[in-house]
């Protein structure tokens, strides 16, 4: 029942990284098209660039989002991959919480840098 | 009297390589699975770079992106780039099965079976995933200036 919903949010998450990891690579990667299609948003890897970005709440609101979903996304997946191998009940309760560990210790850094660079 | 033996189609840890006889949706699997755990390691590589490196200020940063432009690390995004879109499609594709949309009627399994679904869909999206990589590295070297 559990694996249901989880799975379930694996299919929403995908599509919802679709969308979004979309959206930033293009920013980030056809900076060349967008300006010639009317959006200048100057060199996206030099630190100018970057660090006009993190001051705006609306990019940091956007990558913390991103950062959630797509690390749900990533360790969900890797937990399936791994319990592919029918380990057993004591094992999978360990590799569960080591994962949960490790992706709120990510994701509590990953929202620390961005809310620190708003004012920085 | 010879006992039936059950079909063994568990493959084990090298069926995440080989699948043997197995049709080209397995295959399409194990791409699924090589392809997400490459993006995984990228995304790792990807949090360290725009966290740990970019509190440190100005001179951190544009000495981690003198390193990050060196063609080694282009080969591997082009290779993150198509990882990421064959990943993304084929998730696409595996949802549309899930969830059954446009997939027609279903039909009862009498001989000679019709599999709508088996017949078309993949080689549809893979026919996709070729023209969308080819035009995103087309973008990518010519227009936007990428190496």
């Amino acid at each position: 029942m559990r694996n249901t919903y989880l799975w379930l949010a694996q299919l929403v998450t995908g599509v919802l990284i679709a969308v979004l990891l979309s959206i930033h690579m293009v920013l980030m990667h056809l900076d060349a098209i967008l300006s010639f299609l009317g959006v200048d948003i100057k060199d996206p890897t030099s630190w100018h660039s970057m660090i006009e970005r993190s001051r705006e709440t609306l990019w940091a609101g956007l990558y913390i989002a991103l950062l959630a979903i797509v690390l749900y996304h990533a360790l969900n997946g890797l937990r399936n991959i791994i319990l592919e191998l029918a380990p057993s009940a004591a094992t999978e309760r360990i590799i569960t919480w080591t994962i949960i560990v490790f992706g709120t210790i990510a994701f509590v850094w990953g929202t620390y840098v961005p809310i620190r660079l708003l004012s920085g | 009297m010879t006992q039936i033996q059950p079909r063994r189609n568990y493959l084990g840890a090298l069926g995440w390589i080989w699948a043997g006889n197995y049709k080209l949706e397995r295959y399409l699997y194990i791409f699924h699975r090589i392809t997400g755990l490459g993006i995984l390691l990228f995304l790792l590589l990807h949090l360290v770079m725009t966290t740990v490196f970019r509190v440190q200020g100005k001179e951190v940063w544009e000495a981690t992106m003198e390193v990050l432009h060196n063609p080694w690390f282009k080969v591997g995004e082009y290779l993150v780039v198509v990882a990421f879109l064959y990943h993304a499609l084929n998730g696409l594709r595996l949802i549309i099965q899930e969830l059954g949309f446009a997939l027609g009627r279903p039909r009862p399994p009498i001989y000679p079976y019709k599999d709508s679904l088996r017949r078309k869909r993949y080689w549809t999206i893979l026919i996709i995933s070729i023209v969308v990589i080819l035009c995103v590295v087309f973008f990518y070297d010519f227009i936007a200036g990428g190496w």
